[in-house]
């Protein structure tokens, strides 16, 4: 990307000694005492070690040590001791030969510094032995258990924070209260709000571990955790249902890999393993995207396999070095090419911006003091020999990486940052270090991280608002002020509207089954009326429909969906069928009318009315889903609007009080659910097929909408580790005025106004449900204005609106 | 005494302090910074971009060949152009007939002949349209800016109510729909300077007004409401932080444009008549919506030869309320649309219609207005095509559609191929030389650029120079430095300005 020119010059060393006239032409050497530290590293440090320090040694010569540095040039030597106008690399470095001047690159030395470094080998080349300019060993590699400061506290990370605390003079806060806590432990271990029941729950509980078992009992729930830390690694692994690639077969799901990895909590030293050495479910993090035509040679997919390894895994950037070395960092080409040729079918030659250089790396991981790949090895065997590199014990990078990534989900910042260059030391080299190694001791097992800073000390504190840049002074004083994801904020709109997603994506409904189930319709719904021109318009008027429907025994199911132009009110035997019903026909209402069915013969009736004063489409499509699960196993009973069903129009006898068959028709049928007007067959079967069989959809298992995206979801075309959490001006165009949010909050607001008639208990859930407390005076004064005490839809859904743009709702504090 | 100057400062101070949030949006991520380079004077304030998606026929368009015409079991080697060519109002340069008002105004700008598109290997639509736009060829390690997201990000919005990069015509449903989104977006620069998208210009006005169903009294009190509601929060007191005030800065801008009189630039329903004809050919009854029909629209049987038209007359009207950057696309959906691998002759005839009125009015309308001396109006395509050299000709790559032995009926009649070695760019305004050829083509097959190459780099270049910027500009991403133009490579064609800098 940032292709800059390669800065390979060579050097070639003369061993013949510089002639007379050359040395004439040196500038003088200084006459007074140099020092090393004051006068020559600063000149060596901004002039040489770039090519030749750092683990270079372009033209085999190293300035890493004074010994190094004396050994250089080929064939030497690089300079006499306490002679500099017969030292090779003064003549160099003043140009005396046109041909071979040094630096190569960058600004030449003036006659001053030529001077400085005169003086300094004629005074005897005195080198600050603690001084090196060789590569610096890699931060945060090798495991370290730096063990426990004393202290009262019995939590681990509690003795660590207040060791820390007190070096740095910090006075910890009071931890959040019960209802804060519960927030965010919900947000962060579920993804969820808590509804009003759970929160009260937890705020009745009087025993002292009580948080501790709700982050406990939260992180057990295998399939809400697995559906919420899928938006992570998700964004992490570059995983999405939809994107580029996908149309050419140069890319590949890994969900359902992922999904059941995170539903069984699989240890992350084996989630390594398969992604690095994958099977086929997992191979898609490995096999990079791949777009039709010719790829660059820094993109081909072994390429993105060594960097999102580096990035995602090592917390490495080996951006740069795909190019040619870096000039940010001491990756180098022949690292990038080293690890990707791993993955390579065949020898992968190195391609230096964009020129075939005719070489190819040797083979090796970023670290290869944690072992070496066989280069002969078959494909198969080298990735089965990195995985066990990557994995070893030795590798505390690996552990490190991971902890800071989920520190910084938790603590809205990592012990590291950026989080993806691991290099950089921690602000707590302690915990850092203590919570990798103790992820390695108790078996990978990420819960047991999350579990043990959701519990800390340090997680609970009050939340605390950093500066927007990064601060590099930064002192730990509690978690930051966090904004919800884009899945958050949906799914916090789903717990308080119940209006979730349609149907889940990337193959995920096979897995969101806890029983063997059938997706497809058991029996085939059409639209009905009393008339057959129903859908071209017919008169107002009201329609009641009615069949018999015979169940062996109690269902443990029965659902109940229903389009209707216009209005309906649902019976079974007799009695009002519960729901949430809508007043739009392209939109199903759901009832759950299982108390209300029973053993033998049960009537469904349903009473439908066409509106408006004049002639206009008028019908009826009904499924029923019922479930039977007794002692003979699970039988399907689904039943669906057809010609069996029966019809009394006009002034007929009233069906509530006559059991007679008088005035009753056979329904007439107008046509399958997509007929127009109505054109639901989308929405029907998704209905039909989704809800009832997997609950609720949570965003994490949809593709992006517009809202998803104005909400910063990265379309996954790249790793993503960090997601821009400040509000931008085209997010809040979406928010105020986007076609997605607006018909979500409409839906809710009559499904609320249906299921709660009252405008204090209305507001009051609302709020409670939102904001996990109740309205203050002011606030319910406010909502009771504007939803009415009778609450009417619109009231509502503005009430809806406002609630969640506030600060409170879309931030963690 | 409040003058509505005095508000409108107000607003850019406001603003501003928002996109200053914006520039390290996010904490903690990358911080951008701003690489200096040496100012240029611009030409233009503003760019419209009309976008020919699906790889415009540049012989059938503004480099017309000798004229074959149909017949039976032709041989579709001897297939150039299948329209006579026409006059301009420059010697010299013909275009293809059906282009008539747009060769009328041909003084007012420069054509490009020999705009050669990146060589990407087999053909996919998407990645050349994600070349031109960034400048960049996918995959990349890094989420590449479109260029109307980079010039967003550099100058701001001309106006600060009007969104600086709106983006017109183009669905992403479909298709190659996330292969388009993949560049349509301000890539890591952050949303704040990504595209405002509008699909359906006639319904532009939509996105500006409150949401379904709600009038404009109610949409105010749900904003009162807010207001209050947000002060009476107990978390109102806690003190601030940047998240709490981008949030609540972002919905006041959003709230001051859906207000703002600069939404009505959004209403097209606001034209005469006469004006909407003169884009849009036969007009348009906006009690009407466009459909949403994906699957024929767009193919030679049936065409809507008005949407961009009507986008055409849209830009025109954001561009005076202020926006920086506009695309209007004449929408890519594959096998669709200037897309001809079948019925190309056909097809071009509806798309003829589509563009002609539309391009000659936009230029002589911002003329009219003394606006289009800085404005630079740009068509362009992602690469040409022909009968039947598929890529390059000194670049052999696979053929994608085929061409029979002999051609019996129009269906075959028509440049079936993709041909990335010479197209055509036209340039009106914003400093542009007036009545100007660039670049010379072949006039047998293969038609490929015989002089004056102009590549994506220097083509951007090019535009980022009309607007003051350096094509060395640089924002910083994980510490690395993305250049506007490739590595910073690319050269402004000197040639192409009315007057040397």
């Amino acid at each position: 990307m940032a292709g800059l020119a390669g800065l390979l010059g060579i050097v070639v060393g003369s061993a013949a000694d510089p002639t007379e006239e050359a040395i004439r032409r040196l500038p003088p050497a200084l006459t007074r005492p140099v020092d090393f530290h004051r006068d020559v590293q600063p000149i060596l440090e901004a002039s040489c070690v770039k090519c030749h320090g750092r683990g270079k040694a372009n033209g085999e010569w190293k300035l890493d040590t004074r010994d190094t540095f004396l050994r250089s040039g080929d064939p030497g030597p690089a300079a006499r001791v306490g002679d500099s106008a017969r030292s090779h690399f003064i003549h160099l470095v003043a140009g005396t030969d046109p041909d071979s001047v040094m630096p190569k690159k960058g600004s030449k030395l003036t006659a001053e510094q030529v001077g400085i470094l005169r003086a300094w080998v004629d005074q005897g080349m005195k080198w600050d032995s603690q001084i090196s300019f060789a590569q610096p060993p890699p931060n945060n590699l090798v495991p370290r258990n730096p063990g426990l400061p004393p202290g009262k506290s019995a939590h681990p990370l509690d003795r660590l924070l207040e060791a820390y605390a007190s070096n740095h003079a910090v006075r910890l806060g009071k931890p959040v209260d019960d209802r804060q806590f519960a927030r965010r432990a919900h947000l962060d271990t579920v993804g969820l709000l808590p509804s009003p029941e759970e929160l009260d729950a937890f705020l009745r509980d009087r025993s002292p571990d009580k948080r501790s078992r709700l982050v406990r009992s939260l992180l057990a729930d295998k399939s809400r955790y697995a559906q919420h830390w899928l938006t992570f690694w998700n964004d992490l692994l570059r995983n999405d249902y939809k994107g580029t690639g996908y149309i050419d077969g140069g890319r590949k799901q890994i969900s359902q890999w992922l999904y059941a990895a995170l539903r069984d909590n699989l240890p992350y030293d084996r989630f390594v393993r398969e992604l690095v050495n994958p099977t086929e479910a997992s191979e898609g993090f490995t096999k990079g995207i791949v777009w039709r035509g010719t790829v660059n040679a820094s993109m081909t997919p072994s390429m993105q396999a060594a960097q999102n390894i580096g990035q995602v895994l090592m917390g490495v950037n080996l951006k740069c070095a795909s190019c040619h070395d870096s000039f940010i960092d001491d990756w180098q080409l022949s690292d990038a090419y080293g690890l990707a040729g791993i993955y390579a079918d065949g020898p992968l030659e190195m391609v230096l911006c964009d020129k075939p250089t005719g070489k190819t790396a040797p083979l090796k991981f970023l670290f290869p003091e944690l072992g070496a790949v066989d280069p002969k090895a078959p494909r198969s065997n080298r990735l089965e020999q990195l995985a066990g590199i990557i994995t070893r014990r030795e590798n505390g990078r690996l552990s490190r990486t991971v902890v800071n990534r989920l520190w910084a989900r938790l603590l809205g910042r990592g012990l590291v940052e950026p989080l993806d260059v691991m290099q950089n030391p921690a602000w707590s080299p302690e915990l850092l270090d203590w919570l990798a190694e103790d992820l390695v001791a108790h078996q990978w097992d990420l819960k047991h991280t999350l579990e043990l800073i959701l519990t800390s000390r340090a997680y609970q504190l009050p939340g605390v608002n950093l500066p927007e840049k990064p601060d590099p002074a930064f002192v730990f004083t509690g978690p930051a002020v966090r904004r919800l994801t884009a899945e958050q904020f949906r799914d916090a709109l789903g717990s308080l509207t119940g209006v979730w997603q349609e149907k889940p994506e990337g193959g995920l409904d096979r897995l969101l089954l806890d029983r063997v189930g059938n997706r497809r319709a058991e029996a085939q719904a059409f639209w009905i009326w009393g008339d057959l021109h129903g859908a071209s318009g017919v008169a107002p008027g009201t329609n009641v429909f009615r069949r018999s429907v015979v169940l062996e025994e109690v269902p443990t199911e029965a659902t109940l969906f229903v389009h209707v132009d216009n209005s309906a009110r649902v019976f079974v035997n007799g009695e009002r069928a519960r729901g949430t019903e809508s007043s739009d026909w392209s939109q199903a209402s759901l009832y759950d009318a299982r108390p209300l069915f029973r053993a033998g013969t049960n009537v469904v009736t349903v009473e439908a009315v066409n509106g408006g004063d004049v002639s206009n489409p008028a019908g009826l499509l009904i499924y029923g889903r019922i479930r039977l699960a007794g002692s003979k196993g699970s039988r399907i009973r689904d039943f669906a609007s057809d010609a069996s069903w029966s019809v009394l129009t006009g002034s007929g006898p009233n069906w509530k009080t006559t059991d007679s068959t008088a005035g009753w028709t056979v329904a007439q049928v107008l046509g399958d659910p997509g007929l127009a007007p109505w054109n639901v067959a989308e929405a029907f079967t998704a209905a039909v097929s989704g809800q009832a069989l997997y609950g609720n959809i949570r965003s994490s298992l949809t593709s992006a909408d517009p809202l998803d995206l104005a909400l910063g979801r990265p379309n996954r075309e790249q790793v993503t580790t960090v997601r821009p959490s400040t509000a931008t001006t085209i997010q809040a165009l979406e928010l105020t005025n986007g076609d997605t949010l607006a018909k979500l909050l409409k839906r809710g607001a009559e499904r609320l106004v249906a299921s709660q008639p009252e405008g204090r208990a209305l507001a009051n859930r609302v709020f409670r449900q939102a904001l996990c407390r109740p309205p203050n005076r002011a606030e319910l004064a406010l909502a009771l204005e504007l939803v009415g005490r009778k609450p009417h839809a619109e009231g509502v859904e503005d009430l809806l609106w406002s609630v969640a743009m506030l600060p409170e709702f879309q931030l963690t504090f | 005494m409040k003058t509505p100057d005095f508000t409108r400062r107000d607003f850019v101070k406001g603003l501003s302090a928002a996109t200053l949030g914006a520039l390290a949006a996010g904490y903690p991520r990358q911080v951008l910074a701003e690489t200096p380079a040496e100012r240029i004077p611009a030409t233009a304030d503003t760019v419209i971009v009309l976008w020919m998606g699906g790889g415009m026929a540049a012989t059938e368009t503004f480099d017309p060949k000798r004229y074959t015409p149909f017949e039976k079991g032709m041989n579709p080697n001897t297939v150039l152009s299948t329209f006579p060519s026409i006059p301009t109002a420059v010697d010299g340069i013909r275009f293809s007939e059906g282009l008539e008002k747009v060769a009328k105004v041909m003084d007012r700008g420069t054509l490009i002949r020999s705009y050669t598109a990146g060589d990407l290997g087999f053909i996919l639509h998407s990645r050349h349209q994600f070349h031109w736009h960034t400048g960049y060829a996918p995959p990349q390690s890094v989420a590449c800016p479109h260029i109307g997201a980079m010039i967003s990000r550099t100058l701001g919005p001309r106006d600060p109510a009007v969104p600086a990069f709106i983006n017109i015509g183009q669905r992403f449903d479909g298709g190659e729909g996330e292969e388009l989104k993949a560049f349509t977006s301000a890539g890591f620069l952050g949303s704040e300077f990504g595209p405002f998208n509008v699909a359906f210009p006639d319904a532009a006005k939509d996105v500006v007004t409150p949401p379904g169903g709600m009038s404009p009294g109610r949409f105010e009190n749900r904003d009162a409401f807010y207001r209050k509601l947000a002060a009476a929060s107990p978390v109102g007191q806690l003190g601030s932080g940047f998240q709490k005030e981008s949030l609540v800065r972002s919905l006041d801008n959003a709230h001051r444009l859906l207000a703002s009189p600069a939404a009505r630039a959004f209403d097209l329903s606001l034209e005469k008549p006469e004006t909407v004809a003169k884009y849009a050919p036969g007009g348009w009854d906006f009690s009407k919506r466009l459909g949403g029909d994906f699957s024929r629209e767009g193919s030679y049987e049936k065409a809507n030869i008005q949407r961009f038209g009507l986008g055409c007359l849209l830009a025109r009207r954001l561009a005076e309320a202020g926006a920086r950057y506009i695309e209007v696309t004449t929408e890519y959906i594959p096998f669709l649309n200037w897309d001809t691998h079948e019925h190309g002759h056909e097809k071009l005839v509806n798309m003829k219609q589509a563009i002609n009125g539309a391009i000659a009015q936009l230029v002589l309308d911002l003329e009219e207005r003394g606006m289009l001396e800085r404005t630079l109006v740009v068509v362009a395509s992602e690469f040409s095509r022909d009968m039947m050299q598929e890529g390059k000709p000194d670049r052999p790559i696979t053929n994608q559609v085929p061409v029979p032995e002999k051609i019996e009926s129009l269906t075959h009649y028509g440049m079936h191929r993709h041909f990335t070695d010479a197209g055509c760019v036209l340039l009106f305004g914003g400093g542009i030389r007036k009545g100007h050829l660039h670049g010379i083509t072949a006039d047998e097959r293969p038609c490929k650029t015989l002089r004056d190459r102009v590549v994506i780099e220097d083509l951007h270049a090019t535009l980022y120079r009309a607007l003051g910027i350096s094509p060395k500009l640089s924002y910083e991403i994980e510490k690395r430095p993305f250049y506007v133009t490739r590595d910073g490579s690319g050269k402004p064609v000197e040639s192409l300005f009315a007057k040397p800098v």
